[in-house]
């Protein structure tokens, strides 16, 4: 003969091995039950704990908050929710795997539940998660897609910003400067004969000077607002706020001073015999239609045309054939 | 639906507004500062003739804690604030000591809380002006375009009849508006208006 399903278990055993803290109380306040994973966290065995008043079987205070949510559910039978976020710790608990003694409170969810006892008293049925685990989980998660929404940036190679990082950060660079009419300088950079180096010194030697500029183009900048991206292969972008025109004109120079004086040796380039870069900026405070990106692109065109290891602006504003005459230049 | 005079809607707006109450206080002593909600107005329409305008509902998400209670009218209790919304209060009543606070799970479950203090508010009310004793689910948090949001309501066959209820909700220095949604059969609605009536008469 088989036992019912329902007697197959000593439900004591079930109520014990279950990892959720249970306690029951009527409607004096009076603990009617108290499982293992309560006297565990607690501290408090339930020997000590039955029949005994819940506010006082703890030698630390209860939230009054906890002890208004009993009288609530034993007075209207309707459910209660003590969130986490809300309340953190309302009860005394403490996780006992942690070793050292200035513990705090274990973080809980809790759940109060109307139930009514075999004899038909109304009594209140306490739940205690313990969210510390999903703490620690949404925190992992959450470590993790800051990680890969680095990845996502950055240039692997270079370590610099990455052309998804650029395209997101102009958009929104150009759109502000063109709302609150402030000035903006986009410089495009290009290393002078890159394919003639990568030919004669390897492609590994290659990857290090594209390392090597960027980290010295990266070095030129030091306020938060600017930053440097990898564009294309031997391409680099900077893009910068706020530079009065002189100022950008001198920062360009900076720029290709900074490469130049690295003084790597390059025999295969026409420009000098030494690594050089071409920079095209653009700088102002943009109009409507204006795409200063575009401008600098022109404008690098122009430097290399003009023999490359300098420095050509083109102001937001202006096309390309009108230009020639205005162009800043910077020869060597 | 004809059932319901201008006296039973002052009735029930009464009722709402003691529930309200005492939602604020329990509200205020989490918060530690004032909060305060009231109900301005509470109507009845017809499921099918629900629609956006009447729940305010504009474009974007809404987050909608609802229980499910019975007793001697059963209903589904929505309560609903547009997503944004209910992540600001629940972000203002979380406060800075949280460091979780930007953490979704938590926001969730906080927001049910919101919820159940509300329902229970209005509940509890409802259960010592009607002199009546209810019973309830554990509420449930989700987020929902306004066509789901009316969809679910329209589509529940079994209950015809929609209460809506104004909320005003005021904690520190912001001010939200949101819903409250009563789902109901056509027998629930003429229990409820027995128990309204039953209390008038015990007034008059």
């Amino acid at each position: 003969m088989s036992i019912p399903e329902v007697n197959r278990f000593d439900m004591q055993d079930v109520l014990n091995a279950i990892k959720l803290g249970l306690i029951i109380v009527d409607t004096d306040g009076k603990i009617l039950l108290w499982n293992d994973w309560i006297a565990k966290h607690s501290g408090i065995e339930e020997a000590d704990a039955f029949n005994q008043q819940l506010e006082n079987v703890f030698s630390e205070p209860i939230s009054p908050t906890f002890l208004t949510a009993i009288k609530n559910t034993l007075t209207y039978g309707l459910p209660v929710i003590l969130s986490t976020a809300l309340h953190r710790a309302p009860l005394p608990l403490y996780d006992t795997s942690e070793t050292n003694q200035a513990q705090t409170r274990m973080h809980q969810s809790i759940t109060m539940m109307p139930i009514r006892s075999q004899l038909n008293e109304p009594c209140c049925l306490i739940q205690v998660t313990d969210s510390s685990t999903s703490i620690k989980r949404e925190k992992m998660l959450r470590f993790h897609s800051d990680i890969l929404k680095k990845q996502a940036t950055t240039d692997s190679l270079t370590g610099i910003c990455n052309r998804r990082f650029f395209d997101e950060h102009y958009k929104m660079a150009l759109a502000d400067a063109k709302r609150q009419k402030h000035l903006l300088s986009i410089f495009m950079v290009d290393i002078d004969f890159f394919k003639q180096y990568n030919d004669h010194y390897g492609h590994l030697k290659g990857d290090e000077i594209i390392k090597l500029v960027a980290n010295t183009l990266k070095s030129q900048l030091s306020r938060g607002t600017d930053i440097v991206a990898r564009y294309g292969g031997e391409e680099f972008v900077v893009v910068m706020p706020y530079l009065p025109q002189k100022i950008a004109e001198q920062f360009a120079e900076k720029l290709r001073n900074a490469i130049f004086n690295l003084a790597i040796p390059h025999i295969k380039s026409d420009a000098s015999h030494q690594l050089s870069i071409s920079v095209g900026f653009c700088t102002g405070i943009p109009d409507i239609d204006d795409d200063m990106l575009k401008k600098a692109d022109e404008a690098l065109y122009l430097a290399k045309q003009q023999g490359r290891n300098q420095c050509v602006s083109i102001p937001p504003y202006e096309t390309l054939p009108e230009l020639s005459i205005d162009v800043f230049m910077n020869k060597l | 639906m004809n059932n319901l005079s201008t006296l039973h809607i002052d009735a029930l707006t009464e009722v709402f507004n003691v529930g309200a109450g005492r939602a604020a206080l329990s509200l205020s002593e989490i918060v530690g500062d004032e909060v305060r909600i009231s109900v301005p107005s509470v109507q009845i329409i017809k499921s099918d003739e629900i629609n956006s305008v009447v729940l305010s509902l504009n474009s974007g998400r809404f987050g909608a804690v609802s229980q499910h209670f019975s007793g001697p009218f059963n209903a589904e209790a929505m309560l609903l604030f547009t997503e944004e919304q209910a992540l600001k209060i629940v972000r203002d009543m979380m406060g800075s000591q949280m460091s979780i606070e930007e953490l979704a799970e938590f926001e969730n479950e906080a927001m049910c809380e919101l919820g159940n203090i509300i329902l229970n508010a209005c509940l509890s009310a409802m259960a010592d002006i009607l002199n009546i004793s209810l019973e309830s689910s554990l509420p449930n948090y989700t987020v929902a375009s306004a066509d789901e949001i009316l969809q679910r309501i329209r589509e529940d066959s079994n209950q015809p009849y929609v209460l809506v209820l104004h909320i005003d909700l005021a904690i520190e220095k912001r001010h939200t508006a949101g819903n409250l949604v009563f789902l109901l059969s056509s027998a629930s609605l003429i229990n409820l208006v027995t128990h309204i009536n039953r209390f008038l008469g015990t007034i008059s």
